[in-house]
């Protein structure tokens, strides 16, 4: 494993526990708002100011961190949970039921999936499990593919052959035999996934179709932002550097966990 | 599978709550609602309209816009050409300067550069597209004043070069959401390449190191990177929806968003069926061009 | 900046009052002379010849009584096609294809006397007969669903008197229609629409037959319309050589291009960004007034919002100053009744100060009406926590309003959970089904005080009476100022309507909004209204060389 994806490990593990604890600690309702005290840079009370309507950014940014990262690993799991069944059956029972998945898969990342989500969230209406859900939905092509791949690797290996001939019926053969091997790349896959779901989340706020207010995501956070671009252009800056170093960060762990995992890999 | 598209779009659509634009406004009284859903037939059933429309587009007409009157195809048509040069010219870009960067950081492996340049491409795929677009018009347009800072054209003068002054920021900031991956495709397919036997025995011979990077290597390291661009016209495509919405760009991209605020409903379904097709079709594009780098393919 | 509302009703009252003196009050029916010929003098004598550029979001649909003639639309319609009245200088209804206008003595009918020697732009003579065109076939004919249908529901039909005089005959007194006619209501060519009035396609996205100014010279989608200048416009020869309308979809690449000077002229929709333009050279920053007030409708069906003192109260609990300076940089001010101070001939100062921020009172008010607070410091009654949820359509400035107003409510001890929605949906969903409990929106209207649609009990329910308040002795007032046929005695009923919704508060009234205007230092000649209104003036503007 690269230091840099060790780093990058080590920043992830700093924003969960800046998700988790950090509103324990920092106690400033993300919703207090202020009008008198608005667009206030550095302060003590306001370490990172203060947005249009006075309420503390450095609240929300840490209240934001919980929604934005609870999207992007929900939406991850969703993906994964999906990508790992449509996967996982293709490669185990090959024939018509491979060719039909694998087909559908295909036609599926064909599709581009802004226009999909866009049309699907305008439809459903924007809130935090339409949001989950619909990106989690239009996610989990590239899992199945990797999922599939790695079944139809182990599906020949001679433990997993000498399990069948001991009668072990084939759901279970599947779940407990193949798809643990196929883990590795799926926690490659998962970082991954999550970073394009903060990514699709950031966008998407921005087309007023992300987490809706008045709870805070790091992608509502610089819509909102978009507005003062002009004035106090620091309060994009926060939210966008916090969007992009997450994103970094699980990018880079999922090139490391990759190099340190795939065997041909080790030079 | 477009059929597939069209039927999922089309009834999900239709499902959505609210209505067409023209019909949902503050200030038009019940009476005028119910004029206008009648004429746009909105009070048909979904299957019938469903129906009537499949119909249609397999003779080549996609339906009438129900926020403009104009046909579906001729809106589309007015876009289609801005979102594919804008499209096409992002690809482009991503794939002239991926090449040569990710064969770059296979040769330099591990050294400062790669480092570097992996830096660099995971800051691109990471930063959020839209901000990146602000910022680039910020900095170029308002600060500089070099380019230009949304549109097409300037209404004043619409020449070869302003045009392409108009494409340089958008093209950037769309290019952004694939190089990254191009260049991390064309690294790491280097890398296989450079490691493979046959390139090791070529070097043993006595082949200059260049001669045998440019000759094997490179073909070779090709053909992954080629399938990956195919699979990236999709996310390229959703990506013309958000940087055309901060260019004020006139493409596709803007025109589903609209569709989709707007309830347009035709609109919104031949919007997902151009779409879809245009990615299958670069898919089959991408295939075809497969088959012709790989020696080792051919088509049976 | 911090303005007490003591201060700022003193300015409200000193623009009123400096409006007011300007305003040349036009009975019905007088005629005045057409277009006034811009003040010139030596030092900046007016030049022909420019281009002004200015933005809007969407592609415009050239038709303005065509349902799809969104916002985007506006402008440009306003320069393209006269109406029989435009808004003057001072608001009331000024000539334009009309000359004069007069009333019959029972009140049911309005007479106009057109203008002679008006030519469409494909040369072929304009006439009464697009007048009647324009009304009886288009406008009132249900099917169609003509936008602004709503504002005519007195006409029964128009009448050609003589080719260049036309009827409107009302089933009742409207003594507010020469200026609805200012607001949106363009004359169409019969000879070009009659056969499909609304979708022809390439009068509405293309380029139209029409009688103002300019005419559209190229229509590119999604980029821009140009227009040029009309040389058989019936006014005097406009001064710019063209106008083009850019579409420019996302407000802050506006902000960037009236930066990088590619735009003349915009409305500040960013009211943020105010101070970033105000220090950019070459550029000028004003503030306009509008006919617009932002309110908070509580739903009257129900029972918790029927009592007045709870009405009240949450008035007194709202910091509307605080909102003002907030989301509107301070361009804005208290309102108390539905008559904003634009319409300055009726507008009431005496009643700006009324309600000021107050928590304690809202409290005392909430007590009167039996709401007394639990042990948590929410107000209950009869064991009901007073807890309620708010929609917020997703526009403009309504997603910070709705978080001040329920930080404000939450002081008094009144919950409110926010939903956020969708605009569209919103409109279905509170508009269309009235599904709601209580919602922040606003109200433009024509230059006039007639409100009778947004508040009389007839229009509850299906209609603009939003919240659905019912009382006949509003209905009364309403009914009188349309029927009054004078100046003096529209006056006073407006003054007392005035007084009696803003102690009955049908409707919470917020604020009032100003317009703030961004315009190229180089361009002269625009009059000192919303910008909307001076697009009729468009034929005046013109641009120094400087």
């Amino acid at each position: 494993m690269t230091r840099l994806g060790l780093a990058s490990g080590a920043v992830l593990v700093l924003a969960a526990l800046l998700a988790l604890g950090g509103p324990l600690v920092w106690s400033i309702s993300p919703e207090a708002t202020n009008p008198a005290q608005s667009l206030l840079g550095s302060s003590a009370p306001h370490p990172l100011g203060t947005d249009e309507l006075g309420r503390d950014v450095l609240s929300r940014l840490l209240h934001g961190s919980r929604v934005t990262l609870l999207v992007g690993v929900a939406a991850m799991l969703a993906a994964i949970g999906i990508g790992v069944v449509v996967g996982g059956i293709a490669g185990f029972n090959g024939g018509l039921v491979d060719a039909l998945l694998m087909r559908f898969t295909d036609a599926m990342l064909a599709i581009p999936a802004f226009f999909f989500i866009l049309v699907v969230i305008t439809v459903l209406g924007p809130g935090l499990a339409t949001l989950i859900l619909v990106i989690g939905a239009l996610s989990w092509m590239p899992v199945a593919r990797v999922v599939y791949g790695e079944t139809l690797r182990w599906k020949a290996a001679e433990f997993v052959v000498a399990a069948e001939s001991l009668g072990v019926p084939a759901p279970r053969l599947l779940a407990r035999h193949i798809l643990p091997q196929a883990i590795p790349a799926l926690v490659v896959s998962a970082t991954l996934g999550v970073a394009f779901a903060i990514l699709t989340e950031s966008a998407l706020s921005y087309l007023g179709l992300g987490v809706q207010a008045p709870l805070p995501s790091w992608g509502n956070m610089l819509q909102r932002a978009q507005q003062y671009v002009f004035t106090a252009p620091a309060l994009a800056l926060y939210p966008g550097l916090a969007i992009t170093v997450v994103v970094l960060a699980f990018n880079f762990l999922g090139d490391g966990l990759r190099d340190a995992l795939d065997p041909r890999r080790r030079r | 599978m477009i059929v597939f598209a069209s039927a999922l779009t089309f009834f999900f659509v239709n499902l959505a709550p609210g209505g067409p634009a023209s019909v949902m406004r503050f200030d038009v009284t019940a009476e005028q609602r119910e004029a206008l859903i009648k004429r746009m037939g909105l009070d048909r059933p979904v299957e019938q309209r469903y129906a009537e429309w499949l119909a249609g587009a397999v003779r080549g007409d996609l339906g009438t816009s129900l926020l403009t009157d104009e046909t579906v195809v001729q809106r589309i048509g007015e876009r289609l050409p801005n979102t594919l040069t804008l499209a096409g010219t992002a690809l482009l870009l991503s794939v002239v300067l991926g090449i040569p960067i990710g064969l770059i950081q296979a040769l330099r492996r591990g050294t400062p550069v790669d480092h570097l340049l992996s830096l660099f491409s995971a800051i691109g795929l990471s930063v959020p597209v839209f901000w990146l677009g602000i910022v680039l018009i910020l900095l170029f347009a308002v600060s500089l004043h070099v380019l230009p800072s949304a549109g097409v054209t300037s209404v004043a003068s619409d020449t070869l070069v302003d045009r392409l002054t108009h494409l340089v920021l958008p093209a950037t900031v769309l290019a952004t959401t694939v190089l990254p991956t191009i260049v991390r495709f064309m690294r790491s397919a280097t890398i296989e390449v450079l490691h493979e036997d046959y390139i090791r025995t070529a070097a043993s011979k006595g082949l200059a190191p260049r001669a045998v990077v440019s000759g094997h290597a490179l073909r070779n390291a090709l053909i992954p990177v080629v399938s990956a661009v195919g699979a990236l016209v999709p996310r390229l495509l959703g990506g013309t929806v958000v940087t055309e919405a901060v260019f004020s760009w006139p493409g596709m991209g803007r025109l589903a968003l609209e569709a989709a605020q707007g309830r347009d409903y035709p609109l919104i379904t031949g919007l997902t069926v151009v779409v879809a097709a245009i990615a299958v079709l670069a898919s089959l594009i991408v295939d075809l061009a497969y088959t012709r780098i790989d020696p080792r393919i051919r088509l049976a | 900046m911090h303005a007490s509302p003591l201060r700022l009703a003193a300015l409200g009252l000193a623009a009123a009052l400096a409006m007011s003196a300007c305003a040349g009050t036009t009975a019905p029916g007088t005629s005045t002379a057409p277009s006034a010929t811009p003040a010139a003098t030596a030092a900046n004598a007016p030049v022909t010849g420019g281009t002004v550029t200015i933005p809007i979001g969407a592609d415009p649909t050239l038709n303005m009584w065509s349902p799809n003639a969104f916002v985007e639309s506006l402008f440009i319609n306003r320069v393209l096609f006269d109406g029989l009245t435009r808004p003057g200088k001072d608001l009331a209804p000024a000539p334009d294809l009309a000359e004069s206008w007069t009333t019959a003595a029972d009140g049911l009918s309005w007479t106009f006397k057109l203008r002679s020697g008006v030519k469409w732009s494909d040369g072929k003579a304009f006439s009464a007969d697009d007048v009647a065109f324009t009304f009886n076939d288009v406008v009132l004919k249900p099917d169609l669903g003509a936008q602004n249908r709503a504002s005519y529901a007195a006409v029964k039909s128009v009448t050609v008197v003589d080719p260049a005089t036309v009827r409107f005959d009302l089933t009742r007194k409207f003594a507010a229609l020469p200026s609805f006619l200012a607001y949106n209501a363009g004359i169409l060519p019969k000879h070009i629409l009659s056969a499909d009035p609304l979708k022809t396609v390439s009068f509405n996205k293309g380029t139209p037959v029409s009688t103002g100014p300019f005419k559209v010279e190229k229509y590119a989608s999604g980029q821009s319309v140009a227009l040029v200048r009309n040389e058989s416009y019936f006014g005097p020869k406009p001064y710019l050589d063209r106008v083009v309308f850019t579409v420019v979809a996302d407000p802050n690449t506006q902000i960037a291009q009236a930066l990088s000077g590619d735009i003349t002229i915009m409305i500040l929709d960013n009211k943020a960004a105010v101070d970033r333009v105000k220090s950019a050279s070459g550029l000028v920053v004003a503030s306009r007034p509008l006919v617009q007030y932002y309110w908070l409708a509580l739903n009257q069906t129900d029972a918790r919002f029927t009592d007045v003192r709870v009405r009240q109260a949450f008035v007194h609990a709202i910091d509307r100053q605080a909102i003002i300076k907030s989301v509107e940089l301070g361009y804005g001010s208290i309102a108390n009744s539905p008559i904003t101070p634009a319409l300055a001939a009726y507008y009431d100062p005496s009643l700006a100060s009324k309600y000021p921020y107050d928590p304690a009172k809202a409290k005392e008010l909430l007590t009167q009406a039996g709401w007394t607070p639990g042990p948590d410091g929410v107000l209950q009654k009869n064991g009901q926590p007073f807890k309620f949820t708010m929609d917020v359509g997703q526009r403009g400035v309504l997603e910070p309003v709705n978080a001040l107003i329920q930080q404000d409510l939450k002081k008094v001890g009144v919950v409110v959970d926010l939903n956020t929605m969708e605009w569209n949906s919103y409109i279905q969903k509170d508009v269309v089904r009235r599904e709601y409990t209580a919602t922040v929106n606003w109200w433009t209207y024509p230059s006039d005080p007639d409100v009778f649609p947004y508040y009389h009990s007839s229009a509850a329910g299906k209609g603009f009476n939003i919240p659905g308040y019912q009382d006949p002795k509003l209905d009364d007032l309403l009914v009188q100022g349309q029927s009054a046929s004078d100046l003096e005695s529209r006056k006073a009923v407006y003054k007392q309507l005035q007084a009696y919704t803003s102690e009955t508060l049908p409707y919470l009234f917020l604020w009032y909004p100003q317009e703030i205007d961004v315009l190229s230092s180089s361009l002269k000649g625009v009059p000192e209204l919303g910008l909307r209104d001076a697009m009729h003036y468009i034929g005046e503007w013109w641009l120094s060389k400087k």
